[in-house]
């Protein structure tokens, strides 16, 4: 690893100026918003970037508010922020879990939860989470602003939606959703296999068919079909086994130091059944 | 004893946490420039030129320097053999090796000018497994073959080190092929180590400069003057006109043994006639230095009452590019792999292959945990399939104190009997928890390496001493323990002595800080100095003056008393090794079945020491010497994709954290003052690592039925291992 390259920082004090900025510079330049992947790909020279748009100091990028029963999180955002903010604890205890174990606390308080969904490092802990429960992004541009389903704003490995002059403006959450949660197996750096669950138990049995999203082993969240759990009982090990067997189908991983192809498959299935199961914990 | 013995706190502690001690890479040096490195991108090619336009023409850069363009000055370095260049001459070795240097006023001028040299190269056959390396037809790393320096004594046997055998090791007693036959039990398997990198917080770094005729070097060496040789070589000074100077060292492990960086910075010295910093990455790093993974090919033979009657060991050690210290490694694997047993017929044979990767030299453990997998393995096999305990068999075969390991060298000096007993205690053996596994093992290194070492003790006129030795300071508490002697044997407060350390225009000679030796060789050299320096105090002012009074009464005004101790291959010193250093490790490891992660619970280690000096630093090396085996057990592994490494970073390469720190640590002390060091005491700082691997993949085993050949035991090595339908092998 060694010194990126020089660059120019720019520091708007709006989203019109940031949005100005990135019209004007194009791909000469860079959305920076905790540079916690950015940086590393540039010190490593995969990246190279002459300008760099600081998006951290906008006071209309930070903060975390709920009303209307939407969590809305501004893009200068950080993880660690949302790990300790109390709307999001209290409305989404089962997000601020997930981002309690993202990466390490360094990462975590400099990194952005925009800037981890914008860089679309598939082996994020974030993406399947924020899918399973609806999540939007608010974009903004030359144009005037948008919103995407998450879901269709990631579009493959360190590939989204967002237009040449656009940037994240906010990520909007749904809360009131029963119980969420993460699981995810991770033996190096980032996860190898992360599913989220998003579903409702009445009296020990699933009032519907829960909704459940694998991340970090493909390109992008996959959504894995869990109608079989619809009215099964937590200790249903037929209904379970044929998740495992389904969200292991779901998925098309690939050979790396993580592990192997079947394995990741295996451990896809295993943590599906987990992530569904701890449903009834919470 | 006053000092000695008492867990005092570490001289260096009030620096180090307030982050005011000085490490290599904290000086500056007047005038210094910076030096890049521009690394080949092949596995094995010629190198028919190199275009340094582009990365001259960046502002700032003062000279790119190739191997060509220094000729005739001969840039080959190694302590065993002189092949390894500072810069690739002709061709290129391994993916990452050193091809220019750029010399630069900023280090990003530097870093940006590397980028853009470029080298036109004609690839050739790349050798990148060790068995392919010494098989037929495989292409040759070193056509032609450098003479051996004959510093050490290495080869043990007469294999001719032609092709790709960089370093070979035959020897044995006994008749091993009858007592195989005769046995009732045969083990045989063939056990994997990975290849390592050990990690340290402070990558490689160096500052040379030219003064007066003379090389001065900071650096980050474990070794200094083992690298004051290479450099006086290379440049063609007398040994009195190399200064290599080592501050404090983030981290060594064996991992800053020998010359790294050191001849590139002062080659960018001598090009530039400016000071030149060279500080690498840690991804540079990881590219410079790692240790020798090993197949290991074992047999072992059992009566059935479990005598172990014979042990058969061929071992191909994966030695990389160039030969660095992959001989004295071999040499030690040799020694080390049959274990601390009573055997009466051994045949031993480790062959170090060349291959097109980094350069493999020492790291923790140095041999031991390689051969230990596979010795300590089938010893618990052994007791399943006779069906006698594992602690049992190990008692019944272990070596009793005094008992010769080796014909012909020192007899054990630890009580390993008792050892064992301490362990298995600590470890609940063989009760384990419910759907727990416990492993356990024992190992014994022939330590201290070549044991030369010279100390100074100078007496001050107000009653304070301060020591000059050469050890380095890599973390381990030399200094602090060192201090402790120094007080103890002057009737000294700590607040009154000091050390003064790992300068070779400065300091005396000191072969290595390495072999965990520095506490016995170094303590005993700096012993025999203090005993000089009160012989003289008494010639001068009679028995029992105090010796401020006896330079008063010599020199009138100020003035000092010099006294000086060696420790040599002498008198106690003469058989070798000097100690052994005893390793006694186990663990209590969970499996989950469906994932195949392994959680290890708790940790015992027994540090056989002969007496902790202070009890708090050898805890913290029998700790740190255990965790990087846990490392190794787990998850540490270098991978080659082909010709390049796939996880030539601490992203990818998975060192242990903080949270991997087993809940339950149990670390005994045996101090029976059985060793030659100080108070009996012996050498610590990586007996605890090695056994480490085959106790976890014991635990294991014992919870999945079969135990595993090969570390790192990933969750999905693990995971396959369980899902195998193959019978206990």
């Amino acid at each position: 690893m060694m010194l990126p390259s020089d660059f120019e920082l720019h520091r708007p004090a709006t989203v019109g100026e940031a949005v100005a900025l990135r019209a004007e510079l194009g791909e000469a330049a860079a959305l920076y918003a905790g540079g916690t992947e950015l940086l590393l790909a540039m010190k490593l020279g995969v990246l190279d970037y002459e300008h760099l748009i600081d998006l951290k100091r906008i006071a209309g990028l930070r903060g975390v508010t709920c009303a209307g029963g939407e969590l809305r999180i501004g893009a200068a955002v950080t993880h660690r922020e949302l790990e300790t903010h109390p709307d999001v604890v209290r409305e989404l205890p089962g997000l601020a879990a997930l981002e309690r174990a993202v990466a390490n606390v360094r990462v975590r308080a400099a990194g952005t939860l925009a800037g981890n969904l914008a860089f679309a490092e598939p082996h994020a802990d974030p993406p399947a989470l924020l899918v399973a429960l609806g999540a939007r992004v608010v974009l903004v541009g030359g144009e005037g602003s948008r919103e995407l389903a998450l879901e269709d704003f990631l579009v493959g490995a360190y590939e989204t939606e967002l237009g040449e002059d656009e940037l994240i403006e906010a990520i909007v959450v749904p809360v009131g959703a029963p119980g969420a949660v993460y699981r995810k197996f991770q033996v190096l750096e980032r996860p190898a296999v992360g599913v989220a669950a998003v579903g409702n138990l009445v009296g020990g049995v699933f009032d519907g068919a829960p909704t459940v999203v694998v991340g970090a082993v493909d390109e992008r969240p996959v959504r894995v079909g869990a109608e079989m759990l619809d009215g099964a009982a937590l200790d249903d090990e037929g209904a379970f086994a044929a998740l495992a067997e389904a969200a292991a189908e779901a998925v098309e991983p690939v050979d790396d130091l993580s592990g192997s192809e079947d394995y990741k498959r295996h451990l896809t299935g295993v943590l599906a059944k987990r992530a569904v199961q701890a449903l009834g914990d919470v | 004893m006053k000092v000695a013995g008492q867990s005092v706190p570490r001289v260096d502690g009030p620096a180090k946490v307030t982050g005011r001690a000085r490490y290599a890479l904290d000086l500056t040096v007047p005038g210094m420039t910076h030096g890049a490195v521009a690394r080949s991108d092949r596995a094995h090619a010629r190198i028919l030129s190199v275009d340094t336009g582009e990365a001259e023409a960046v502002n700032g850069v003062l000279e790119v320097i190739t191997g060509a363009s220094l000729a005739p000055l001969d840039l080959r370095f190694g302590h065993v053999v002189r092949d390894h260049p500072a810069l690739a001459v002709d061709r290129v070795l391994y993916h990452g090796e050193p091809v220019a240097l750029v010399v630069a006023e900023t280090r990003r001028a530097a870093e940006r000018a590397a980028r853009l040299v470029s080298v036109d190269y004609e690839d050739l056959p790349a050798v990148m497994d060790a068995d392919e390396a010494l098989g037929e037809g495989a292409p040759v790393l070193h056509p032609e073959r450098i003479e051996r320096t004959k510093d050490e004594g290495l080869d043990q046997g007469g294999e001719a080190l032609v092709g790709n055998l960089c370093a070979a090791a035959d020897f044995g007693w006994g008749d091993v092929d009858a007592a195989l036959a005769a046995a009732d039990l045969v083990l045989e398997g063939e056990y994997r180590y990975p290849m390592l990198y050990g990690y340290a917080m402070e990558p490689y770094n160096a500052i040379a400069s030219f003064e007066e005729g003379s090389l001065v070097v900071y650096s980050t060496a474990q070794h200094p003057y083992m690298v004051r040789e290479d450099l006086a070589r290379i440049f063609a000074l007398p040994l009195a006109r190399v200064r290599v100077v080592v501050p404090y060292v983030g981290g060594g492990y064996g991992s800053k043994s020998y010359t790294k960086v050191e001849p590139l910075a002062a080659l960018g010295a001598y090009v530039t006639g400016r000071p030149v910093r060279v500080a690498l990455s840690v991804e540079e790093s990881i590219l410079t230095t790692r240790s020798d993974g090993a197949r290991v090919r074992a047999r072992s033979a059992f009566a059935a009452d479990g005598t172990l009657l014979a042990r058969d060991f061929d071992v191909v050690m994966d030695s990389g590019a160039y030969t660095d210290n992959s001989p004295v490694v071999c040499a030690k694997l040799a020694n080390r792999c049959f274990g601390p047993y009573r055997i009466g017929a051994v045949r031993v044979r480790v062959r170090s292959a060349f291959t097109n990767t980094v350069p493999a030299s020492s790291l923790r453990g140095f041999g031991a945990p390689q051969g230990n997998l596979a010795g300590e393995l089938q010893m618990d096999d052994a007791a399943d399939r006779l069906g006698i305990d594992a602690l049992a068999l190990r008692l019944k075969n272990v070596v009793r104190p005094g008992e010769e390991i080796l014909p012909g060298k020192r007899g054990i000096d630890a009580d390993l009997p008792a050892d064992l007993d301490l362990l298995t205690t600590s470890l609940g053996w063989p009760n384990a928890p419910e759907g727990r596994g416990i492993g356990f093992g024992i190992s014994a290194s022939d330590a201290g390496a070549h044991p030369t070492s010279v100390a100074m003790v100078r007496l001050h006129a107000d009653g304070s001493a301060s020591a000059a030795v050469g050890a380095t300071e890599l973390g381990q508490g030399s200094r602090t323990v060192l201090s402790q002697i120094l007080a103890e044997q002057l009737g000294l407060p700590m607040e009154k002595v000091a050390i003064v350390a790992a300068d070779t225009g400065v300091t005396p000679y000191e072969r290595t800080t390495g072999a965990s030796r520095t506490t016995a060789l170094v303590g005993r050299s700096l012993m025999a100095a203090c005993a000089d320096a009160k012989r003289r105090v008494a010639e001068l002012a009679g028995e029992g003056a105090e010796f401020a009074d006896a330079i008063k009464a010599f020199f009138g005004a100020g003035g000092e008393i010099i006294g000086v101790g060696a420790v040599r291959r002498h008198g106690e010193f003469r058989k070798m090794p000097p100690f052994w250093e005893i390793g006694c490790s186990g663990v209590v490891a969970a499996v989950d079945a469906e994932t195949g992660r392994v959680r290890v619970e708790q940790l015992s280690t027994v540090g056989d020491v002969g007496f902790a000096i202070n009890p708090a630093l050898v805890h913290g090396q029998d700790l740190g010497a255990a965790t990087m085996g846990l490392g190794a057990a787990l998850s540490e592994q270098l991978v080659y994709d082909g010709q390049t490494l796939a996880n030539p970073n601490v992203v990818d390469y998975r060192v242990p954290r903080c949270s991997d720190i087993p809940e339950r640590l149990d670390q005994i002390l045996a101090q029976r003052q059985d060793g030659i060091g100080p108070y009996g005491a012996k050498g610590a700082g990586e007996g605890t690592l090695n056994p480490v691997g085959a106790a976890v993949a014991a635990a294991v085993g014992r919870i999945v039925g079969r135990y595993p050949r090969e570390l790192p035991l990933t969750p999905e090595r693990v995971w396959r291992l369980a899902q195998t339908e193959d019978a206990r092998v």
